[in-house]
């Protein structure tokens, strides 16, 4: 019996417990199930031709000689694809805000290193790799916007014909009355701040199988999806084909389908009534500007869809990361899906890892013009900024990073008492690739604001502890609300974790170690930065950034006893990496009053979990997708004891459940099953298999708050002849919560610090002058390994509130803080202000004045 | 990231693959640990028609004593980094050891394939440069040797001709008085160099008589500054001798800048490496430094 059997049957259960990850011996074994593991019988390989230019229009493409070649099935122009195919439409509008509508190949123009112009279909990936480069493409290069700079200045080559030059989106926030603030204030400090481009780098790159039914046509997409829904129906909406009234004719007499479709339309404004009313037309007006084919398209896709005889069934079984890399539907991933639905045949797609640095999702490219508003004793007044933030070629689909802005919007004052903010951001096109989220998406913000709060400090001649200790909301004196809009509860404990982070840190120690390390021919400094995080944030926080944007954000998940007393718990989650299965078998377990292991959780197949805009993202998983577990699995066991009462003839009330025994209290020799009363029910109602009980439910979390919050702590050694740098402690305190699994916890945390490690000291996407990627392989682009990443201390809070299910998310905040917290020490250890976010040990030496620049 | 279709050939003599070198010629590429060769490939960088793997020739996978050693060009660097005839007889290529790559690349890879791959960022064609080797080169029309210093000639390139094979490259005798080292730094461990030094110097009664400085990641090929060495003949092994060398380095060192390292922070690596990597030599024949 395993120790945490016995603490079940104590009654304290798993929930809280270190539990080993179950998915752990199919990984280390190689017996998990990733995309690649997927071989329908006579699956064809995919690969793309993509372009070796950062800009350029395509005048001919020739196809002939490779198409001859033997083992090749079809090469696909991105015409040919595009033909039968429709645009990625603009999901996400805004005020201010253009978005250009992009098909899933390019057949006219290419407008990054690595952009897709053909695709073969063969016998074998070294077939198709050998047909790709029969493939005569005729281009004339184009000049290229390569950096914000280039995007910012008027007059060169756009981008995209229908925007004004290459600013795509300009768009405007304020909050309180930040003229006269700025007016007043002791002192007004303005800086630029610059982050690197990165990119996401999971360990498996996409990857899609379109298997097709050679008998009835259905698409079954084996993918690397973190949101598998969404990807169905996209690809169900850009593979329609057929058009116009042929198709609402072929819908009104589909009585079945006219009849779901009108039922689900009626609940879904009903439900969503106020939110609905909410929303803003602005964002749409601001497209409809620049291109109004939208409506054509969507009325096209939509009766499609309204006729269709049937929709794919995405699957995500076991994914290898993502880092939010795997949430937006590719192009990739709708021209494979097309070409296998002509080919009738299966067609798989793993990108490889050269591609997977082109396209596979790359972030955090972004400027900050930023003022900050302050008293002479320190009192933080307000703040103004102006972004940039470069999107790269084409905007992620549905979610573009606009949706970074609208993040910023909310955070960028933080946990702190501003009275006035201010945010203008400019969205950039670049001949770059895609800009996807990546873990802590609006992350750099926290950089901005507690970089600039050292800066301030040192200006004042305050410490950065003390300034932060004087500004942070405190409990007693919290507001109800941050002035960018989302309520606040006791989950918003910044303070709690700035004030232990500043217990633990021994500042007399420090100044002998610094002085040991001057010593030694090293500068050592220390670098603190706090920070709140929406995981995943009360339930005014999405409305708060835009009205009516909340639509899609409960949480759905079932619980079902089946017919044969076995437990199946469905999630409509997208786990790849996170321990979902572990702790929802944890969360269920406990409420089932069942060993762990009796706990099958399902995800991933789209057929048999319920609908979900995000899958797994938003640092939704603990709070809302365990939520929904422990709520749908405690009806379940309601329904269970109720029939199991009546079998034991007992009160429902006296009947306990312990490790799998049903029985009345104080007589656990006389306990019956889960399989004995499921067999009652099934024999009551006459069927041998399928649920005999169930529960199904839309969940949206608890409280004002879902806040994350966390205080880092980096000490910094930086040799002064080499530049190379050792992190001799790092300290996070958080406060997520209750937590279901320490291990999980303490991994993700440790995950995106190391992420965080990466992004100052290793990892920058370099494109050249030219936007030509020189980071193309993983000799260039660095990822820390192991040996980079130090011992992290992790101090937990678990800040409690008065509700129950109130874990909430860590899965990000790892990376949210440490960017912040070491370039902080950098510049405590140099004595010098900085002003990026990526540090290399050339320019540690540069800023220490050992070298100069080139 | 699939390689192109090419003939495989599989020689068990040194004979037969000069004679498949003799007929293929340009076309034709030898394979030993593939470390290089085949990433190369897998990005189709190169596309070789004929892969001429030497891997089965038993006569190539030795190491041999004698007025140094010779080490045969299917040695890996793992057997290598155990040898105990390699760590007295070449103690730079041990003290390289540690930095090639990582253990999985040195359980393939061989001592021999990343001399003739002739990478400049590279620790072995330094530590040949360095030490004074000499390749032995065979071709169906015969054999030749050349000398470390006439064989690398620039960026991934040597006085190799496509017919040829380097069989073996002979480490002289190592002076009982010298003392060597190789440092590098890197941005992670088992990465490529941003600047690498292997250097010794011979201090047979208190001055140094003979300095190699050969820095390696600074140019296409590695580069020795004999500028730096000539200033160290004659001085003792001190500290502050290595740091006047490492001045000399600096005014004469042109490196090359790229993302991961400027001109400027190579040269400052060059100088910083000269001190410790002098200082570890001298250490190593217990010198005080």
């Amino acid at each position: 019996m395993t120790d945490t059997q016995d603490r079940q049957r104590s009654g304290l259960g798993f929930v809280g417990q270190r539990v080993k990850r179950v998915e752990d011996e199919r990984f280390l074994r190689g017996a998990g199930t990733y995309v690649a593991d997927v071989q329908p019988d006579g699956v064809l390989h995919a690969a793309f031709l993509r372009s070796p230019y950062p800009h350029a229009t395509i005048n001919s493409i020739n196809v002939n000689k490779a198409s001859r070649l033997d083992g090749v099935a079809k090469v696909f122009t991105g015409a040919e694809l595009n033909d039968v195919t429709n645009p990625f439409l603009p999901f996400f509008m805004l005020e201010g805000l253009y978005t250009p509508l992009y098909k899933c190949m390019s057949d006219d123009k290419v407008r990054h290193v690595g952009d897709v112009v053909a695709l073969v279909v063969a016998e074998s990936r070294y077939i198709a790799e050998d047909a790709l480069e029969l493939i005569d493409v005729d281009y004339t290069e184009l000049p290229s916007i390569a950096s914000i700079d280039d995007a910012l200045t008027p007059g060169r080559v756009q981008l995209w014909d229908k925007a004004n030059g290459n600013v795509l989106g300009d768009i405007d926030a304020s909050y309180g009355n930040v003229d006269e603030i700025f007016a007043k204030a002791d002192h007004v400090i303005t800086r630029t701040l610059d982050c690197p481009r990165q990119t996401n780098q999971p360990m498996e790159t996409r990857g899609t199988v379109v298997e097709v039914d050679p008998q009835t046509g259905h698409l079954d997409i084996h993918n690397t999806s973190q949101a598998p829904h969404m990807l169905k129906w996209a690809t169900a909406a850009l593979l329609v084909n057929e058009g116009g009234f042929k198709n609402l004719g072929k819908f009104v007499k589909n009585a079945e389908r006219r009849s779901a479709f009108l039922g689900a339309a009626k609940s879904f404004v009903t439900t969503n009534k106020e939110k609905l009313k909410a929303s803003d037309p602005a964002g749409q007006k601001s497209q409809f500007e620049k291109d109004k084919s939208m409506v054509k398209h969507q009325m096209r896709m939509a009766s499609g869809l309204l006729a269709a005889d049937d929709y794919p069934t995405v699957k995500a079984v076991d994914i290898g990361g993502a880092f939010g890399s795997k949430g937006p539907v590719t192009r990739e991933d709708i021209a494979v899906a097309a070409a296998a639905k002509q080919l009738g045949r299966s067609v798989q797609w793993i990108e490889d890892r050269v591609e997977n640095l082109q396209d596979g999702g790359q972030a955090r490219e972004e400027r900050f013009d930023v003022s900050i508003a302050v008293d002479a004793d320190g009192t933080l007044r307000g703040m103004k900024v102006d972004a940039y933030l470069d999107q790269g070629a084409y905007p992620a689909f549905p979610i573009s990073s606009a949706i970074i802005p609208q993040l910023w919007k909310l955070y960028m004052p933080g946990p702190y008492n501003f009275e006035a903010f201010e945010l203008n951001t400019k969205v950039l096109a670049t001949n770059k690739g895609r800009v996807v989220p990546y873990r802590g998406p609006w992350a750099n913000e926290t950089f901005m604001r507690e970089r600039m709060l050292d800066i301030v400090a040192g200006e004042l001649g305050m410490s950065p502890a003390d300034l932060r200790a004087k500004n942070v909301m405190r409990e007693g004196s919290m507001p109800d609300a941050f002035i960018t809009g989302p309520s606040i509860d006791e989950t918003m404990s910044v303070a709690k974790t700035l004030d232990r982070a500043l217990e633990m840190i021994d500042f007399d120690q420090l100044e002998e170690d610094k002085a040991a390390a001057e010593a030694r021919g090293h500068k050592l400094g220390l670098g603190i930065a706090s920070y709140h995080e929406a995981a995943p944030g009360p339930p005014n926080f999405f409305s708060s950034a835009q009205p009516g944007s909340d639509m899609f954000l409960y949480e759905d998940g079932r619980a079902e006893v089946e017919a044969d007393g076995s437990i199946k718990m469905y999630t409509s989650q997208s786990p790849h990496g996170q321990s979902h299965q572990t702790t929802y078998m944890q969360v269920a377990a406990d409420e089932l009053g069942v060993p762990m292991e009796d706990v099958e959780i399902v995800w991933g197949n789209t057929d048999r979990t319920q609908f979900s805009f995000l899958g797994t993202g938003g640092s939704r998983g603990g709070p809302l997708g365990a939520g929904v577990m422990r709520m749908t699995a405690r009806e379940v066991r309601n329904q269970v004891v109720e029939v199991a009462a009546d079998m034991l003839e007992a009160a429902s009330g006296d009947i306990e459940i312990v490790d799998g025994n049903i029985h009345v209290a104080g007589v656990p020799a006389k306990g019956i099953t889960y399989a004995d009363v499921a067999a009652k029910v099934a024999t009551d109602k006459r069927i041998s298999s399928g649920a005999v009980f169930s529960e199904e439910m839309k969940y949206e979390g608890v409280g004002n708050g879902g806040w994350s919050v966390a205080t880092h702590v980096a000490w910094v050694d930086i040799d002064l002849e080499t530049g190379m740098v050792e992190i001799p402690r790092y300290l996070v305190v958080e406060d997520c919560g209750p937590i279901i699994n320490p291990g999980v916890v303490d991994g993700q945390v440790r995950g995106g610090v190391a992420q965080g490690i990466g992004a100052v000291f290793y990892e920058k996407h370099h494109y050249d002058d030219n936007a030509n990627l020189l980071s193309a392989t993983y000799m260039d682009y660095l990822i820390p390994t192991a040996m980079e990443i130090p011992e992290i201390d992790i101090e937990h809070m678990e800040t409690l509130t008065s509700g129950e299910n109130d874990a909430r998310g860590t899965g990000e905040g790892g990376m949210i803080g440490a960017p912040a917290a070491l370039t902080n020490a950098v510049s405590d250890a140099l004595g010098v202000e900085v002003h990026e976010q990526y540090l290399p040990p050339y320019r540690l030496l540069e800023l220490a004045g050992v070298i100069t620049p080139d | 990231m699939k390689n192109p279709p090419f003939t495989y050939h599989r020689p068990t003599t040194v004979d037969e693959a000069l004679a498949l070198l003799a007929e293929f010629g340009d076309d034709g590429k030898v394979l030993a640990g593939g470390q290089s060769l085949l990433p190369v490939m897998a990005l189709r960088l190169g596309s070789p028609e004929h892969i001429i793997d030497i891997g089965s020739i038993d006569e190539l996978a030795t190491i041999t004593v004698g007025d140094g050693v010779t080490i045969g060009a299917m040695v890996r660097h793992a057997e290598a980094e155990k040898s105990a005839d390699i760590a007295s007889q070449a103690p730079l290529i041990a003290a390289a050891m540690p930095y090639v790559g990582h253990r999985a690349i040195r359980s393939r890879g061989t001592v021999v394939g990343s001399i003739a791959h002739a990478d400049g960022a590279a620790e072995m064609p330094a530590v040949c440069l360095a030490t004074g080797a000499t390749m032995s080169i065979a071709s169906a029309d015969g054999t030749r040797e050349v000398a470390a210093a006439d064989f690398f000639q620039g960026f991934f390139t040597t006085a190799l001709e496509a017919n040829e094979l380097l069989t073996a490259v002979h480490f002289p005798a190592w002076s009982p008085t010298a003392g060597g080292s190789v440092v590098e730094i890197a941005r992670r461990h088992g990465d490529y160099a941003m600047c690498g030094l292997a250097c010794s110097i011979d201090v047979p009664n208190g001055t140094i008589t003979e300095a190699a400085l050969s820095f390696f990641s600074v140019a296409g090929q590695p580069i020795r500054v004999a500028e730096a060495e000539q200033a160290l003949i004659g001085k003792p092994a001190t500290e502050s001798s290595f740091a006047d060398a490492a001045t000399v380095v600096a005014e004469h060192l042109d490196p090359t800048g790229d993302i991961h390292a400027t001109a400027n922070y190579r040269r400052q690596l060059a100088t910083v490496l000269t001190r410790r990597g002098l200082a570890e030599a001298a250490s190593r024949i217990g010198v005080p430094a």
